[in-house]
């Protein structure tokens, strides 16, 4: 059961489609952020994302190590962290490249509203 | 000319480290810093990370004042404005330290302040700022040298200091280029005034300027700043390239840096270069090349030339751990 107000991580290839699926069932907007435990920048954004997950639980915020689902990360052809990419119905609607508060705060109220 | 305005100068320093050991395949090295010990330095240099973004090769942070680069041996910080930033040396050699890495060499360099007076010490003059650098220096460093380095116009200098320990040296096949434009194009300028269209439909500054076509490879990291001003820093591979604007009239600067290899296409420079400063239409470019390659700012004159704009000085000057420095300024042809 997904938690609510929370960026939850996926350590397994598993768990992270479970995670879709549900998301897909449920139509909710997902934000996936796409990091690495040694990636500054991504440490930078991380007290934000945690803020923005606690106050908008109608968003499902996921969070994907690059080095420890390195498939996923290939699949999905990350070059640059953070990469977050917002999901709605199985399709990636928009992405956010770099750890930008504003633009990341904007395209969620965006893809949130609609 | 304003009394008194933003000081769009930069102050750079960049710091060179090696692994115990000479261990030549140091991996993450100084990206292993964590946030908050960085947060730490440069809240002490007066400035804060307001962006970021990093790859396979390096991290990249848009800072409140300029720019951050942190690669496995190599740190560059950029800041402009009054900061403190030879304040960083002692902190971030404690923490190079902490991770096994040695400082090997230091490289400090900046143009001609715009507003000298407003600055804080040590950096109202030179020879002070050297004499700072040099007490956090590791008397290893023993290879020495500071210079300015003059051009025809007395408010565009040079000043560089280098540093190194005669036995580690960087790449030999790159150069560095930082140019610096003032008295820029007043409409184009206004390009970088935060408008009140902020939704995140709107056309940022870097699509209105023509920024984000530089260097179409780059992962382009930026920030807007309120009511006007614009960094942002360009991640492409394993190189770097930043850009700074200061657009308010009377004090208008701009900066761009980026690296370069001999063994690339030069065409290929030539034409990031002069699209860069395209963008600004600046009244004069003043620029330094960096290389151990004494040929690397050719590179440069072409670009400049092919815009109209004239080289009107030229210095060059050897220094340790660094190689080869020139600094030339340029003004449109038609201009004394």
């Amino acid at each position: 059961m997904a938690e609510e107000g929370q960026v939850i991580a996926c350590h397994t290839v598993d768990s992270w489609k479970e995670q879709l699926e549900s998301a897909n069932t449920s139509k909710k907007l997902v934000v996936v952020d796409f990091t690495a435990s040694w990636c500054g920048p991504c440490r930078f954004i991380a007290p934000i994302l945690t803020e923005l997950a606690k106050k908008l639980p109608n968003v499902l915020f996921l969070k994907v190590d690059v080095d420890e689902l390195k498939s996923v990360a290939e699949d999905w052809a990350i070059e640059a962290m953070p990469t977050f990419i917002f999901l709605k119905e199985g399709s990636i609607i928009d992405k956010v490249v770099g750890a930008r508060k504003d633009e990341l705060q904007q395209k969620i109220a965006l893809h949130s509203a609609a | 000319m304003a009394v008194s305005g933003f000081e769009g100068f930069e102050k750079r320093l960049e710091l060179h480290f090696f692994g115990h050991h000479n261990d030549p395949t140091v991996t993450m090295g100084l990206r292993l810093i964590d946030f908050d010990s960085l947060n730490q330095v440069l809240r002490v240099v007066q400035c804060a990370v307001v962006s970021a973004v990093g790859n396979h090769f390096f991290d990249a942070y848009v800072l409140s004042e300029s720019s951050l680069f942190v690669y496995p041996t190599k740190i560059i910080i950029k800041t402009c404005g009054t900061t403190q930033l030879l304040k960083s040396i002692r902190p971030l050699i404690h923490l190079a330290s902490d991770l096994g890495l040695t400082l090997c060499g230091c490289r400090y360099t900046r143009g001609s302040f715009i507003f000298p007076e407003s600055q804080p010490f040590p950096y109202v003059n030179f020879k002070q700022e050297v004499i700072c650098i040099e007490e956090n220096l590791p008397d290893t460093l023993c290879f020495r040298k500071a210079s300015v380095m003059p051009s025809k116009l007395p408010s565009y200098s040079w000043h560089a200091f280098s540093a190194g320990d005669g036995e580690h040296f960087p790449a030999d096949d790159t150069f560095t280029v930082e140019v610096c434009m003032t008295e820029l194009d007043r409409v184009m300028a206004r390009t970088f005034f935060k408008t009140s269209h902020d939704s995140a439909a709107a056309k940022g500054m870097a699509e209105l300027a023509g920024i984000d076509g530089i260097n179409p490879r780059a992962i382009v990291c930026d920030f807007e700043f309120d009511p006007c001003g614009y960094s942002m820093n360009g991640v492409d591979g394993d190189r770097y390239s930043t850009i700074h604007v200061t657009p308010e009239d009377g004090f208008s600067y701009a900066s761009f840096e980026c690296v370069g290899s001999v063994y690339d296409d030069q065409d290929g420079i030539v034409e990031t270069l002069k699209k860069a400063v395209q963008v600004f239409k600046p009244a004069t470019v003043s620029v330094s090349t960096t290389s151990l390659h004494r040929e690397a700012w050719t590179t440069v004159v072409r670009a400049m030339e092919l815009l109209g704009l004239k080289c009107r000085s030229f210095v060059m000057d050897e220094f340790p751990a660094a190689g080869t420095v020139v600094f030339q300024t340029f003004t449109a042809a038609r201009r004394k």
